[in-house]
């Protein structure tokens, strides 16, 4: 053996493993599988004679008679449904105070006070606007829209998963991710993905095959997030709704809102499926779930690490690439070059390319410079759409984001700015189908150790948006 | 000034040519002198393989193997009786020591690369042989030892083949045609020939592998039925021309057929684990043993998915979730009395 016969080994080292090749070249079948039977059978021996167990416990034991409930064919998947139903809407309607308040200390109050307390100390104008109106804003912006949600999501996720349930729910839909070639605990890295999509792609961590494991990755992108329900509630009412008779019109635009995540899911399997056969065809794979015993969820430990492990580490993530991102949003409104701020010229560079996508170059180049995370995308659409029509009365300076809460004011600056129904439509599909933000590239380059796989994750989703928002263009073209 | 534009032109595309080592004449020139190689090394496998199992190779079975007209392969025996590798010896060709040792680290290179492959990726099974087929020429001995090592010295490839030792005796191929075997004799598949591909493919999706114990049911002019792996399998006798069985003594069809699997079971019922078929193979073998389905273990239905598969069994006081694809290579004994 070449590697045994290397010239350095002492005369006695090459005849000990000589030896040893020899006794291997004797032994029948796998060494490995030998072993582990071995220590099986002498982990059995001592445990005869060391452990007594009492007698079995009664028949139905409560695990068994629960278990029994959830995984059942009847009860199964109502009860799988009914529960994230109701998780949903306590995040969503739960989150809406907490928001609120947040945003009114830190923008409405926070940065006023801010404003002045510079001014009083004489700060020149593009310093104060860079770190207040930019840093500052978006920095702001992205904690009170994003904390609530994150802080109310992920702790009763957190107990589910606690409890034991969350297991049993990737053992009831294994069939389907089978299908896709996927493992049913991508089940759980879809769910957590709406809540967070950074989360969701560290929580694949309990993936342990390593295909199926870069399939969750790569495809929990298309669970619409926390940070873009805002912008698809937005749209549907402005837009989707505007086109039924007023009375169907929040029918119609919830319908539109629960249509795009239901695209999302169905887009989750049908490009699983897709990259097993392509890309991910040489990845090793083996399925195995535990589905542990259940026990009662620790609240107050739950709550810790849920806030400290996925919601403080989320938003952490979050706030460093808001930082810099804050800076250029004010940056790009506020460096003029020939005249015009470089955003307005970004804009009109950009303009042919998304009107022909159905979108328009506002939308882009938010979407290039609000990439920190998704939450900020509407300011920054309402900040840029006041920049570019040239109505600063309705904003509130340049490169200062803002939001405004009378939908029709709303929808006036929106139709000035050139906007239609198929604007609003393509920008629901777009905010599904796009890169991911920094936060969650960077989470899927650290989980992968790969940029080629980070790469993937980021141009996968936004070659889809392209295709998606280019063909809708054509037909509404055709139709409207 | 045009004619300067031409001139780098021309200059450029020189360079592309004609640079050494990354040119494109140099990459041909690899390419070619690979081929050559992989030619050469080819005819050796194929005359080792006569060799091994008893049978003469002749310039019709060597230029039928590579697929070469008979011209080209008259030259290419002579190139290899000029390098040493072969003689002519009263007519027939014979292995030098040279080139039986070349021809034996080939086929071990080619057999540990599709075990690797087997083991270590999820390419599917009738990947494995073209990529092999390539790799076997790319690995120099010391990577193939190292290779050998890291596999844990398998003995044999996914196939039934077994691995040469360098410098050892290639073993003659066991058993007979799957054509050649007697209706209800039970017997054991040792080799699935992995040419061509397309064949080769149907045999995978039908789960005949070797390790599988099968029988014939029954035999017609079109169609082979086949007992194998607790269902019936129909073939037609081409398909069976690849499958290679050894008689297995002392077993006979009702025993096959009263054989027992996991996917099998009723839920509630109980059984004890008798083996993990030779079928399964890889990292989804190490999966099961990891979990606990050695022989002699306990285990019961615990529930079913709302969906049929996946099944979750309960072993050692866990319970732990299979599909029926995994669940179908764990051989079973039921425990009648257990299962009330």
């Amino acid at each position: 053996m070449n590697e045994t016969s290397a010239p350095t080994l002492a005369p006695e080292v090459a005849d000990l493993l000589r030896t040893a090749q020899q006794y291997r070249q004797r032994l029948q079948g796998d060494l490995h599988e030998q072993v582990v039977e071995a220590i099986y059978t002498e982990a059995e021996r001592i445990v005869s004679r060391a452990v007594s167990s009492p007698a079995a416990p009664a028949r139905p034991t409560f695990d068994r008679t629960l278990d029994r409930i959830v995984t059942s064919r009847l009860w199964g998947f109502p009860i799988m449904f009914a529960l994230f139903a109701v998780m949903f809407w306590i995040t969503i309607s739960g989150a809406n105070v907490p928001s609120g308040l947040l945003a009114e200390l830190l923008v409405e109050r926070g940065h006023p006070w801010l404003r002045e307390l510079t001014l009083a100390w004489g700060w020149p104008d593009w310093l104060r606007g860079l770190t207040i109106d930019g840093v500052y804003l978006a920095t702001a912006w992205v904690v009170s829209v994003m904390l609530p949600p994150m802080a109310i999501f992920f702790p009763m996720f957190t107990l589910l998963e606690d409890f034991g349930y969350l297991p049993r729910v990737a053992f009831n839909l294994d069939a389907l991710f089978r299908k896709a070639g996927a493992h049913g605990k991508q089940a759980m890295s879809l769910m957590m993905g709406f809540g967070c999509n950074a989360a969701g792609v560290v929580s694949t961590r309990i993936i342990d095959s390593p295909r199926e494991r870069l399939l969750a990755i790569l495809t929990n992108n298309f669970s619409l997030c926390n940070g873009r329900w805002p912008t698809q509630f937005l749209m549907a009412t402005l837009f989707v709704g505007a086109l039924v008779p007023a009375p169907w019109s929040s029918l119609a635009a919830a319908a539109a809102v629960t249509g795009v995540a239901a695209l999302g899911v169905a887009l989750t399997f049908l490009v699983s499926w897709a990259l097993t056969r392509t890309v991910l065809k040489g990845q090793p794979s083996a399925f195995s779930l535990e589905l542990p015993p259940y026990r009662p969820p620790r609240l107050w430990q739950t709550l810790y690490t849920s806030l400290l492990d996925r919601t403080l580490f989320v938003l952490w993530r979050a706030v460093v690439f808001a930082v810099p991102a804050g800076a250029l949003i004010w940056l790009s409104a506020n460096v003029h070059v020939g005249g015009d701020s470089i955003a307005a010229h970004l804009v009109r560079t950009l303009d042919p390319v998304a009107l022909w996508l159905g979108l328009n170059g506002v939308i882009l180049l938010a979407y290039v410079l609000a990439i920190p995370a998704n939450e900020i995308v509407i300011p920054t659409v309402l900040m840029l759409t006041v920049l570019v029509t040239g109505t600063p009365e309705a904003g509130a300076g340049a490169g200062v984001m803002f939001e405004i809460e009378d939908d029709n004011v709303l929808k006036q600056l929106l139709l000035q700015g050139g906007w239609t129904a198929l604007t609003g439509i393509n920008l629901m599909l777009f905010s599904l189908l796009h890169n991911p933000c920094s936060t969650t590239l960077y989470t899927i380059y650290k989980e992968t150790g790969s940029l080629r796989w980070t790469m993937w994750a980021a141009l996968l989703p936004l070659g889809l948006g392209i295709v998606v928002c280019f063909l809708v263009a054509r037909l509404w073209q055709l139709f409207a | 000034m045009n004619w300067v534009a031409w001139v780098l032109l021309c200059a450029v595309l020189v360079a592309a040519v004609l640079w050494p080592r990354i040119g494109a004449w140099a990459r041909w020139r690899r390419a070619r002198s690979l081929a050559a190689r992989a030619r050469r090394e080819d005819a050796l496998k194929h005359l080792l393989k006569t060799e091994a199992n008893g049978r003469e190779a002749t310039l019709e079975s060597v230029s039928g193997a590579l697929q070469l007209s008979p011209r080209k392969t008259a030259g290419l025996l002579a190139e290899l009786e000029s390098g040493g590798l072969i003689s002519f010896e009263g007519g027939r060709m014979q292995l030098s020591p040279e080139g039986r040792e070349l021809a034996t680290h080939v086929v071990r290179a080619h057999r540990l690369w599709e075990s690797y492959l087997a083991d270590q990726t999820g390419l599917t099974e009738e990947q494995w042989h073209q990529q092999a087929e390539r790799q076997e020429h790319l690995l120099s001995r010391q990577q193939t030892e190292a290779l050998a090592a890291r596999l844990g010295h398998p003995r044999t490839d996914p196939h039934g083949d077994a691995i040469p030792e360098p410098g050892g005796q290639l073993p003659a191929e066991r058993g007979a045609s799957l054509n050649s075997l007697p209706v209800a004799a039970p017997a054991v598949i040792t080799h699935v020939e992995d040419e061509p591909q397309t064949l080769y493919a149907q045999l995978a999706r039908e789960g005949l592998r070797p390790g599988v114990k099968v029988c014939v049911l029954q035999r017609t002019p079109q169609e082979v039925r086949l007992w194998g792996h607790g269902r019936e399998h129909s073939l037609s006798p081409l398909q069976a021309q690849s499958i290679t069985v050894e008689p297995l003594s002392g077993q006979t069809l009702q025993d096959l057929q009263r054989e027992a699997f996991l996917h099998q079971l009723a839920p509630g019922q109980t059984a004890r684990v008798l083996e993990l078929s030779p079928a399964c193979r890889g990292m989804e073998r190490r999966r099961l043993l990891d979990l606990g389905f050695v022989p002699g273990t306990v285990v019961s239905v615990e529930m079913t998915s709302p969906l049929g598969d996946p099944r979750a069994y309960r072993v050692r006081g866990t319970v732990v979730a299979l599909r029926q694809d995994q669940a179908r290579w764990i051989r079973v004994e039921p425990l009648e009395a257990a299962a009330a």
